[in-house]
């Protein structure tokens, strides 16, 4: 007599779906690929120039000699006692950060419309890994940060760490957080609307100078610090300011609106992103 | 024998013509243009309805059932639906109906090139493939100097960018990776194409044995006979995203479609 068994199968692919599906088991047993995609980005990156990561730690130090220059002895902006080396490379690690992640996630459907095309596997891989990406050259940015600020404490500069700095990976999940999600609403809407890339890309330009990046909360005139309420990245900005440095002022509303508008951001950047994955390939 | 595949009342539908103008401007263009009842200055001339919402079905009500260890041949006129099948079977994309049971992982190639890294070397790109496919990096290293081997690339030209592959070296190396890594179902669309002889009865070869000795399934589009007699042991034909000729003996299948072809032309 035969046995029938209950058929097992690995994968089931329906056309019902769900609004919103992690896929976590999945995303598990690819963690291998995040990682290829990972170095991916690191080596693609690099492969044809001399100086190679050397170029993370250049390229804010320019940001920073150019602000100080232009903000801080020209224009004549305080930074609230910082010394100016700290003030302005803290700014520019951070917000580079997020823009990093932001614009790495925003074109991926774009970038990678090649192999999405081949091969199977779950995308949300792909800003995984991006976001990954950004946070290790940060980090790398952050060892030299934190040279300067030895430096500046044994030269008896008037910065305190305070023992809030220990929260910094949490603050670097929130911006990265924020930055992918945003960037995941934008690489759902750039598949449909491509000049949006160019809004996008302008925006992010303009953005940095309505955020606390190159001047402190506290030098914006009263009446207009209502608008950095609705600004999202204003509060981690200045948040870090106080954390390492041990100057700065931000409001806890403040706080709590950026931390449940980035939670709303990545829901909706998280759902736009698995819809515009399932048919992506069909109108490319 | 156990089932590998099993589609159920599959259909896939395509929207035809311009879904949306891809530019935000010239969307906004159209829509008040809409509103107002003027002539939307983005109609193409000598196109009536660039806002049809019409399309079609690329496929409807397939029902397949795929034993573990054949090779199936799945044949068809241009535009019958056979890349379209097997792209909802790679997931690239999603029915719009139905649904399919899978067992075991499924290796594909689809059309020219597989899904490489323009800017990684050959070698790289090995276990980028493996990583897609979700194995581990030991598993890869293990397999690594077969896949080369098989290839037939030379050492120079594995560590070097894909991007300055010739487009039959693209095509090796994705079948030597597709062959090599752990998959229980391999598809291939008109991937032999542009191998030479050589490296075609080469790939045949493998895939035969592949099947023979592993119980491997294989899915094969191609549109030279020569080559389906030889791999596939079981057919059927598509016709307008229809099955019209069931699954049977490869031979059979060949016979049938070309009558079709004959009484329909
Ligand atoms: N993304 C798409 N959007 C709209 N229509 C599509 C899309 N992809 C395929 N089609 C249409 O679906 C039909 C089936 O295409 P498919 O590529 O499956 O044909 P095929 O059987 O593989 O043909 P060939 O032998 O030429 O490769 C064609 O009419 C094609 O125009
Ligand atoms: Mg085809």
């Amino acid at each position: 007599m035969v046995i029938m068994e209950p058929e097992q199968w690995d994968l089931t692919v329906s056309s019902r779906h769900k609004l919103l599906d992690f896929k976590l088991r999945e995303l598990i047993r690819y963690r291998d690929l995040i990682l290829m995609f990972f170095w991916r980005d690191f080596v693609t990156v690099y492969k044809q120039t001399v100086l190679g990561p050397l170029w993370y730690i250049i390229s804010p130090l320019c940001s920073t000699l150019v602000y100080a220059f232009a903000f801080g002895n020209i224009a004549g902006i305080g930074t609230d006692g910082i010394p100016s080396l700290l003030f302005y490379y803290g700014g520019t690690m951070l917000w580079t950060y997020f823009s990093t992640c932001l614009n790495s996630a925003s074109g991926i459907f774009l970038a990678n419309a090649d192999t999405f095309g081949k091969v199977y596997f779950p995308r949300l891989a792909v800003p995984i890994a991006t976001t990954f990406s950004s946070l290790f050259k940060m980090l790398i940015q952050f060892a030299m940060l934190m040279v300067f600020l030895v430096y500046f404490i044994a030269t008896g500069s008037p910065v305190r760490p305070s023992a809030s700095a220990l929260l910094f990976p949490l603050m670097l999940l929130w911006l990265g957080a924020l930055g992918t999600g945003v960037g995941m609403i934008f690489s759902a809407l750039t598949t449909k609307y491509r000049d949006l890339s160019h809004v996008l890309a302008l925006g992010l330009q303009l953005a940095m100078y309505i955020t606390p990046v190159v001047y402190p909360l506290s030098q914006v005139p009263e009446n207009f610090r209502i608008y950095f309420y609705f600004n999202p990245v204003s509060a981690p900005m200045e948040l870090f300011r106080i954390w390492f440095y041990g100057v700065g002022t931000v409001p806890n509303e403040m706080i709590m609106i950026s931390l449940v508008s980035t939670a709303v951001i990545v829901f909706v950047g998280l759902i736009l992103f698995y819809q515009t994955e399932r048919t992506f390939m069909d109108v490319i | 024998m156990a089932t590998a595949v099993k589609i159920e009342n599959l259909s896939k539908y395509y929207r035809l013509g311009v879904i949306n103008n891809g530019v935000l401007w010239q969307d906004m263009q159209s829509y008040f243009a809409r509103l107002f009842n003027v002539e939307d200055p983005n109609k193409e001339i000598g196109r009536e309805e660039v806002y049809d919402k019409e399309g079609f079905w690329a496929l409807s009500g397939i029902d397949l059932e795929i034993e573990q260890g054949d090779r199936v041949a799945i044949m068809g006129r241009n535009g019958a639906g056979k890349s379209t099948l097997l792209r909802i079977l790679s997931r690239i994309t999603v029915p719009t109906k139905g649904c399919f049971h899978v067992k075991g992982r499924i290796a594909s190639l689809l059309e020219v090139g597989t899904g490489f890294h323009r800017e990684l070397t050959g070698r790289e790109n090995i276990f980028m493939n493996g990583a897609i496919l979700g194995m581990k990096r030991r598993e890869v290293a293990r397999k690594l100097d077969e896949i080369i081997a098989f290839s037939e690339i030379d050492h120079h030209h594995i560590d070097t960018p894909v991007k300055r592959y010739s487009s039959g070296m693209y095509v090796r190396l994705g079948f030597a990776i597709a062959a090599h890594l752990e998959s229980e179902i391999l598809i291939a669309d008109e991937v032999l194409a542009v191998g030479d002889i050589a490296f075609r009865q080469k790939a045949i070869g493998k895939m035969n044995e592949l099947s023979k000795e592993y119980g491997r399934t294989v899915l094969f589009v191609s549109h030279m006979p020569g080559i389906v007699y030889q791999l596939c042991n079981k057919g059927i034909v598509l016709e307008h995203g229809k099955v019209t000729v069931e699954m049977c003996p490869v031979e059979e299948a060949g016979t049938k479609y070309l009558e079709l072809i004959g009484t329909v032309e």
